[in-house]
């Protein structure tokens, strides 16, 4: 590994933690980067930043890095698996809605994904506060090619999001051993399946697609990160995790 | 192991000896646990040990897994008849909106087998599906799934949806210990949120709750909204975070709140006589 990242035929090279550190915005940095696929950093840089001691590999600000969520941190864990979820979501829905002007989503439609991004960003914001210094990660979502003025092109990331969120609180809920806890997580995924249901319904009305299955999914957290890893610059791993084997499977038994 | 373990080993349901192994491992690894199960493991006493583990295991006792999946089954079995009625109707449903109602039914009905083998699972038996009154006590007059009832069958859909949503949320934390009662629980509870989205919005309504809003149900459905006006979520209040993200209605649409057993109760036992 060198420090140089290939890209799509382009390539860029970091030279210094202040290189990086010159970017002013994230974002700035993602179209640098040209979008898409997993930075890679020298291992040194990264250790040399992660200068905290709460149990997050903090990676270099506004660009990317491996983030370790650390399940010997019990319930602390479940709950910062999930603020890097909505921290995806709510990141994904603002930029939804940042590119109404110019879209061919229908007003009723731009309506519905508004309150979805309020909610998402009100989920964020809520577990960054719960969590208080727990919460001092900061992930790089991207997107690839996906073009945000493009109905059929939100909508259907919008329902893998919102699926995978389902999935995602659904499998995380065997892990948590506060009853307090669980609730908050009760509360949020119930959310999460009315928007599924109704970007769903939006895809497909009046079909039976707002509900595919008797029994929702309910993920192993490793396979929620697999999945949500191509949408995350950053490197989400886990430490300490449970093992696939002992995860307790859902009705539909395919969560792992 | 002593002699008279092994006898009572044999004699113990394969299930409970299975959990009891497992949070055994746990309790070797760390996990918390009460001081009397740890005393009795330490003996290696698995009489003494039974005795704790099953309120260990199970949350507060293997009575109290079972009495939440017994409340679930009388709320699914009230979901799936009230759709299989439905569907059944002729005229009721229209065309454009039978597989909606199809496709509801078969969950709900699904969700009453799984229930019922849980219960069974455990060694008990299944509660029987209760008779039911869907004029609600005399709230919903002369209601029969006649043709020109389909907005009272959907304001009571939306209403049992809601209901539903808010009713697995409340009995979750009784299932604490008990992992795969949990799973099992929580797929079915954000299955009925996807139903409650789906009806409500098919009733011009957004598919979230905003305050403690019933839209343009009737009154006496208000219980079902009781509450979702909460902007407080574990100890954080959300009006400064949800200030620029929809307010107060925002902060309510974005976390469903729970109902206790007897809140549930309350509100469903206009439709179960055997309830009041």
């Amino acid at each position: 590994m060198d420090g140089t990242r290939h890209d799509g035929g382009k390539s860029v090279t970091i030279g210094s933690i202040g290189e990086l550190n010159a970017f002013t915005s994230r974002r700035g940095f993602m179209r640098l980067m040209g979008l898409g696929g997993a930075l890679v950093l020298l291992p040194s840089i990264v250790t040399a930043c992660d200068d905290n001691n709460d149990g997050i590999g903090l990676g270099v600000p506004n660009s990317g890095a491996t983030v370790t969520i650390d399940f010997a941190k019990g319930d602390t864990a479940v709950l910062q698996f999930a603020y890097a979820l909505e921290q995806l979501e709510a990141d994904f829905y603002t930029q939804v809605a940042a590119n109404f002007g110019g879209s061919n989503l229908s007003a009723a439609e731009q309506a519905v994904l508004a309150d979805i991004k309020n909610h998402e960003v009100i989920h964020r914001d809520f577990l960054k506060a719960a969590l208080g210094s727990n919460a001092s990660f900061s992930l790089t979502p991207t997107y690839g090619s996906l073009n945000f003025k493009d109905r059929t092109a939100v909508l259907g990331a919008a329902r893998t999001f919102e699926d995978l969120g389902v999935a995602a609180y659904n499998g995380a809920a065997q892990y948590i051993s506060d009853v307090n806890n669980l609730l908050v997580a009760g509360k949020i995924v119930s959310v999460e399946a009315r928007h599924a249901s109704a970007i769903r319904d939006l895809i497909a009305p009046k079909s039976g697609e707002f509900a595919p299955q008797a029994f929702d999914d309910a993920f192993y957290p490793g396979k929620v990160a697999a999945s949500a890893q191509g949408f995350i610059v950053d490197k989400l791993a886990f430490a300490n995790a449970p093992t696939s084997s002992a995860f307790v499977q859902g009705p539909n038994k395919n969560g792992v | 192991m002593t002699d008279m373990n092994t006898q009572l080993l044999d004699a113990v349901d394969p299930e409970i000896m299975s959990a009891v192994g497992a949070r055994a491992n746990e309790i070797a690894q760390g996990a918390s646990a009460s001081s009397k199960l740890v005393a009795a493991l330490a003996l290696g006493s698995i009489p003494i040990a039974l005795g704790a583990i099953s309120r260990d295991v199970y949350g507060q006792a293997p009575s109290d897994v079972l009495d939440v999946l017994q409340f679930a089954l009388t709320l699914e079995y009230l979901e799936a008849d009230f759709y299989q009625r439905g569907n059944a109707a002729t005229g009721l449903i229209p065309s454009t909106d039978a597989t909606i109602f199809t496709t509801i039914s078969a969950h709900e009905t699904t969700h009453v087998t799984a229930l019922q083998s849980l219960i069974s699972g455990k060694g008990a038996t299944p509660g029987t599906k209760p008779a039911f009154d869907y004029t609600a006590n005399g709230n919903l007059p002369g209601f029969g799934f006649l043709p020109t009832q389909y907005a009272t069958f959907l304001a009571v859909a939306q209403a049992f949806e809601d209901t539903g949503v808010r009713a697995y949320k409340g009995q979750a934390g009784r299932l604490i210990n008990d992992k795969a009662a949990l799973t099992a629980a929580l797929t079915i509870h954000s299955v009925e949120a996807r139903h409650a989205a789906e009806v409500r919005r098919l009733r011009g309504n957004k598919g979230w709750i905003t305050l403690a809003s019933r839209d343009t149900l009737p009154a006496f459905t208000q219980g079902v909204y009781d509450g979702e006006d909460n902007v407080t979520q574990a100890g954080v209040n959300l009006s400064t975070i949800a200030a620029s993200n929809g307010g107060a209605s925002g902060a309510s649409e974005a976390f469903d709140e729970p109902l206790t057993k007897q809140q549930v109760i309350d509100i469903v036992k206009a439709f179960i006589p055997a309830l009041r």
